[in-house]
């Protein structure tokens, strides 16, 4: 396409069919009849449907300017447009504004350092273990949370709550949904207030930063190229990097990738392979003392994220991904805005999870009612002697859905007693890393991705997370690793 | 290189300066993200980086894309 293709007569202009256009609308679009036909000669879908319902009678009339003034243009309209607005930026330019003349900043330096091929790696994973191992992960979910929990919920909020329903509440069975082991207050506002709230607020506190600095493009113009073969552009690093922090509220934000086809792969990813900050805890605990075993699990994790994504983007129908990002200078983040920012998400995100939570606290009463965990636990344990697993690790697999501090406290249990060897122990936190990490992302999932997907994901999930774990374990056991 | 050459940006030497010619492209969200990125014809263009992603500087701002991109925008050495 070159500039300037036209080759009609003069009444055929794209003024002329804008003010044809313009004299054609009789009704009120809030913007001036001028900007709708600009839109419309530039094939603008929603403003089309709008006229069409708007201005019924003369839609057709319309449409003959809009085909017509086509018929003279080799190009697009919009790219007609485009060249025009340029030339008159450029020329506004000329006369208004003298550029410094060129020479290679602070910031650009350190800018083609972090986007290095080479060097940019090692500093992307340098900021993920300062960033998210230590602060958000030692700092936010181990310090943090643990003095919240044991200095005002042990202490003052569960026995406040315990008192008052003993007090009110005469009836036992609604004991167990306020107070009990899974209770509303006990488990639901805990859960949220002291767990969830600071593990949220560090993340985003983070997130904000790097986020702000312009180091985000960055990232997603270093990762591009590995994240199309997974069916997925440099965008979706932002999900995916959030997914290290909550799988759930990363769940949410796979809103802003371009097609369906992207958000549903990196639900599926997020759901399956990456695990969240509260699982990552977890997991480096139990495998603290095992580095052979932790480098195990991370290259079975990261091994199944690509092989997953790989077959996905092959089987799922529709176009490959584009990737174009605008690529800011780096900055010195605003504390301001980065505390205003963190606020703000952590109220969004909370507006979001908290009915959730409260969803399945009630749910969890149903069922332990109906003694549906008793038959769940029994369920579970064949599938868990098939991957090499003793039946006590069941009751640790459904609570971790449900809690995850219980399901942990149930392998920790295991391992303390000497019941888990270093096999069982690596292919234990694969499954439980694969497994759906909780029921919030269960039910976003449905939310996000509608009943059908989302219950097809975590069956897919479910499934996957069992038969991963028996390959591993068979192929542990059949290759004699001394663990 | 001869300097009459047209290429495609995803072939230009690195920090080489030129002007877009012109794009090609049949795909009209290709076309839309090109136009949204502003690099249009008569426009300089400086390539920065090639790999993992392109990289490219129009005027005062930066741009990351990838090969399919890179490839619809033609340009001539200045």
């Amino acid at each position: 396409m070159i500039k300037r293709d036209y080759k009609g007569p003069v009444e055929n202009s794209i003024e002329m069919a804008i003010e044809k256009i313009s004299n054609l609308l009789r009704h009120d679009y809030y913007l001036s009849p001028r900007s709708i036909a600009i839109l419309l000669l530039q094939e603008d879908e929603g403003i089309r449907n709008l006229v069409k319902e708007k201005d019924a009678a003369d839609f057709n009339a319309i449409e003959q300017v809009v085909s017509g003034i086509k018929k003279y243009y080799k190009n697009p309209i919009s790219y007609e447009l485009a060249i025009e607005r340029q030339d008159e930026v450029n020329e506004i330019l000329k006369k208004t504004v003298r550029f410094a003349k060129d020479s290679i900043s602070f910031q650009e330096r350190l800018s083609r350092l972090v986007m290095n091929p080479l060097l940019g790696f090692p500093i992307l994973l340098l900021v993920l273990y300062l960033g998210l191992y230590k602060f958000v992960g030692q700092f936010g979910a181990g310090t943090v949370v643990n003095f919240i929990e044991a200095n005002i919920f042990d202490k003052y909020v569960t026995p406040f709550a315990e008192d008052m329903v003993l007090r009110f509440i005469p009836w036992q069975f609604l004991h167990e949904l306020f107070v009990g082991e899974y209770g509303l207050i006990t488990m639901a506002f805990r859960y949220a207030f002291a767990i969830i709230l600071p593990i949220t607020a560090f993340f985003f506190l983070v997130f904000s930063l790097i986020e702000d600095s312009g180091y985000l493009p960055r990232v997603a113009m270093l990762i591009d190229r590995t994240f199309k073969k997974i069916g997925l552009s440099g965008r979706a690093v932002i999900p995916m990097v959030l997914g290290f922090g909550c799988a759930t509220m990363a769940t949410m934000v796979t809103r802003i990738l371009p097609t369906k086809r992207e958000r549903l792969i990196a639900t599926l990813l997020l759901a399956l392979a990456v695990p969240c900050s509260a699982q990552l805890g977890v997991i480096m605990a139990l495998l603290q003392h095992n580095p052979k075993a932790m480098v195990i699990w991370a290259g079975s994790i990261l091994s199944i994220f690509l092989l997953v994504g790989y077959l996905t983007s092959k089987i799922l129908p529709g176009d490959r991904p584009s990737f174009y990002m605008e690529i800011p200078p780096l900055r010195m983040p605003s504390l301001s805005n980065v505390i205003v920012k963190t606020y703000v998400r952590v109220k969004w995100y909370f507006k979001e999870i908290m009915p959730i939570f409260l969803w399945a606290g009630v749910l969890i009463w149903l069922a332990r009612l109906a003694g549906l965990f008793d038959l769940l636990i029994n369920l579970l344990k064949p599938p868990l002697r098939l991957i090499g697993l003793p039946p006590e690790a069941s009751k640790a697999f459904l609570f971790g859905f449900f809690r995850r501090d219980y399901g942990a406290a149930g392998l920790y249990d295991l391992n303390a007693h000497g019941k888990l060897d270093g096999i069982q122990l690596v292919v234990s936190c694969v499954a439980l890393t694969l497994f759906l990490p909780c029921i919030a992302q269960f039910l976003i999932n449905i939310k996000e991705r509608g009943w059908k997907t989302g219950l097809g994901i975590s069956l897919f999930v479910l499934f996957f997370s069992f038969s991963a774990a028996y390959v591993l374990n068979i192929v542990l056991r059949t290759l004699g690793v001394a663990l | 290189m001869d300097k009459k050459t047209i290429l495609p940006l995803s072939k230009l030497d690195l920090h080489k300066k030129a002007k877009i010619s012109h794009i090609k492209t049949e795909d009209k969200a290709m076309l839309g993200r090109i136009i949204a990125i502003g690099a249009l014809p008569n426009i300089e263009v400086t390539l920065i980086q090639r790999f993992p992603s392109f990289v490219f500087q129009i005027s005062k701002s930066q741009f990351a894309v990838d090969k399919e991109l890179a490839s619809c925008i033609y340009v001539k050495a200045v």
